[in-house]
């Protein structure tokens, strides 16, 4: 602790490029973070315990084509099925394009039971369900989305279809809370409603969700159903709703590569900032550490002060720049996250705050270490400039 | 004089030899230096520019290795402490005091002159005690909260006397100690310096090409060519 006055002194040196590579540091921390967190973030999307004992069966070909409703009681029969939903993406859109959320036509019976862990800390009664079973054009959107819009229960929405010829004018039945944001954002209303009104996809539907009793299960009846269905007209393609999802990210494109290769040019860019701005500074000082050591303090002990003016200085700027990202995470969910797919969740874990401030401080450490040491090995006398 | 066998020499010196290299070309700076200088001496080592005056006060303080011979200063046989000791001894027994002060800018003249009690095992108080003590007897207790910016350079070099002694040092070492004042500021720092030996008892050895300042001192060594030339005492 005696000699933090001493480090402290060393840094504010001077002022202006203290703070001018403390913000350099902070924003690039800052950017690191958030590219972090969005990773997490997306990692997130296909690793949701509650998916882990979901089935998504589908057509092999491709989400666009749809398969036969018959298929559900094959699947129900399944032994290891404990129940079964199916739903089919509707694409609606609300008045404008902009105003993108996921939307579903989906069976009103069993999506409370397949779904329970999401739907089970809702608040949503038994009675607002069997209301909502009961109307044929009824909805039940998530709290994030009634917000954005402003929609209240009773409220009729309309949604005008992009994929179905068909417009439904819907009734707000139930506002749901979700376990987490993007659970949120999210309408459903009666399958039938659709198959009704669009007599070419009457008895197909596009996916069925089939919760099983033990996830060890889940492969053995994936490649059974496969199996079943194989050579048919339709045949399907069973996965865990955690590949299912990510199955939507990986539509983004190697996300993970893009975003590690960026993460890793701004760790470069700081680590030479730093490294830079440390040796001018550690030369212009190479008089006054020939000093320190001819006063009796140690190579290691110089070392070591000038590696603490380093790290405190990267160490800041982590820690600000940490804390930026972890201000702006709220202002990115509401801001972006309501037209992003995937960011309605984006969130800065713990985890994630402590790897980049750990990363911050192994590139505090490399680019500060390299001009020190050099600096302390320098003869004492040629620091003076004392041969005579 | 310097006496090649003073049992009560600080330093002591034997065939001395330093060399620098240039590429592949050696350049002879010191060569067989010999002798001794007592406990309580106040030398001025004096010489044209070349002459190897300021590589052996480095040598005998410690900073800088010589290529052969043996040096003993303050009881220890330089040769044999390894870097880390050697600034330990450096801490423990030399004061420095250079041409152009050296202070450290961003330290005020109090924390520039605690720099060497930082690796001590005094307390705070007892450091700040010390310091104060120091300062005091330079009179600049009421500098001590000033930057080296806001201290002429007489007063500079005032705290690095501060800063060379306040450890209690057996030997003050300076190097061209009033080659940066004008005429006044340099008798006050020789004034200062005269006291240090006669009324604390300090070795003191200065490098110098200033007439008045080896004037001072009670003997003067030359060298000519990093050899040994003569050893003269001065008449006050």
């Amino acid at each position: 602790m005696k000699y933090l006055r001493f480090i402290l002194k060393s840094l504010l040196r001077s002022k202006r490029r203290t703070l001018l590579i403390l913000s350099t540091i902070t924003l690039s921390v800052f950017l690191v973070t958030i590219l972090q967190a969005l990773l997490t973030t997306l990692d997130a999307v296909s690793n949701n315990p509650n998916s882990s004992n979901r089935i998504v069966v589908r057509h092999k070909s491709g989400l666009t084509q749809m398969l036969p409703m018959s298929y559900l009681a094959y699947l129900k029969q399944q032994p290891e099925v404990e129940t079964a939903t199916y739903m089919q993406w509707f694409g609606g859109q609300y008045k404008d394009p902009s105003n993108f959320f996921a939307n579903f036509a989906s069976d009103e019976t069993t999506l409370f039971d397949v779904f329970r862990e999401e739907f089970g800390t809702s608040g949503v009664t038994e009675e607002q369900i069997k209301d909502y079973i009961r109307d044929g054009s009824g909805c039940i959107v998530g709290k994030s989305l009634a917000d954005k819009f402003g929609w209240k229960v009773g409220d009729v929405i309309p949604l005008q279809g992009t994929i179905f010829p068909v417009s439904p004018r819907l009734t707000v039945k139930v506002i749901f809370k979700g376990m987490k944001p993007s659970q949120e954002n999210v309408l459903h209303f009666h399958y039938k409603l659709l198959e009704e009104s669009v007599p070419r996809i009457k008895g197909r539907v596009g996916t069925f969700f089939l919760r099983v009793h033990n996830a060890d299960q889940i492969p053995r009846l994936s490649a059974r159903i496969d199996n079943h269905y194989a050579n048919s007209s339709a045949e399907t393609l069973s996965e865990t709703e955690n590949a299912f999802n990510l199955s939507f990210v990986k539509m983004l494109g190697n996300i993970s590569t893009i975003i590690q290769g960026i993460t890793a040019a701004v760790l470069v860019a700081i680590l030479i900032v730093t490294a830079g701005t440390m040796s001018i500074a550690i030369r212009e000082r190479t008089t006054e550490i020939a000093v320190l050591r001819a006063l009796g303090f140690r190579t290691g002990l110089v070392l070591g002060l000038l590696l603490g003016e380093g790290m405190l200085l990267v160490g800041a700027g982590g820690v600000f720049g940490v804390g930026l990202a972890a201000l702006a995470a709220g202002g990115i969910r509401k801001g972006v996250g309501t037209s992003v797919p995937f960011l309605e969740d984006f969130s800065l874990t713990p985890s994630t705050m402590l790897l980049c401030l750990g990363i911050t401080f192994v590139v505090g450490l490399l680019s500060t270490f390299i001009p020190a040491y050099q600096a302390t090995r320098r003869p004492i006398t040629e620091g003076l400039r004392s041969i005579g | 004089m310097p006496d090649s066998s003073n049992s009560d020499a600080i330093i002591k010196l034997r065939g001395i030899s330093k060399s620098y290299w240039r590429e592949t070309l050696e350049i002879p700076v010191l060569q067989g230096i010999d002798f001794d200088i007592p406990r309580g001496g106040y030398y001025a080592l004096m010489g044209p520019s070349g002459s190897g005056k300021t590589t052996l006060l480095n040598l005998i303080a410690g900073i800088d290795r010589p290529t052969g011979g043996s040096l003993e200063v303050c009881g220890y046989e330089l040769n044999d402490l390894d870097d880390d000791d050697l600034a330990g001894w450096r801490n423990a027994h030399v004061g420095f005091i250079f041409q152009n002060y050296n202070l450290v800018p961003v330290l005020t003249a109090f924390e520039n002159v605690e720099l060497p009690l930082l690796l001590s095992s005094l307390s705070r108080r007892e450091r700040r005690a010390r310091v104060e003590e120091v300062l005091a007897l330079v009179n600049l207790e009421d500098r001590m909260l000033n930057y080296p910016r806001q201290l002429s350079g007489g007063q500079e070099q005032r705290v690095a006397i501060a800063r060379a002694i306040v450890g209690d040092p057996d030997l003050l070492v300076a190097d061209e100690p009033t080659g940066a004042l004008d005429h006044q500021n340099a008798e006050e720092v020789l004034a200062l310096m005269e006291r240090l030996n006669t009324d604390l008892g300090k070795t003191i050895l200065i490098v110098t090409h200033d007439p008045n300042a080896a004037h001072h001192a009670r003997y003067q060594i030359h060298l000519d060519k990093g050899v040994f030339d003569k050893t003269v005492e001065v008449n006050r």
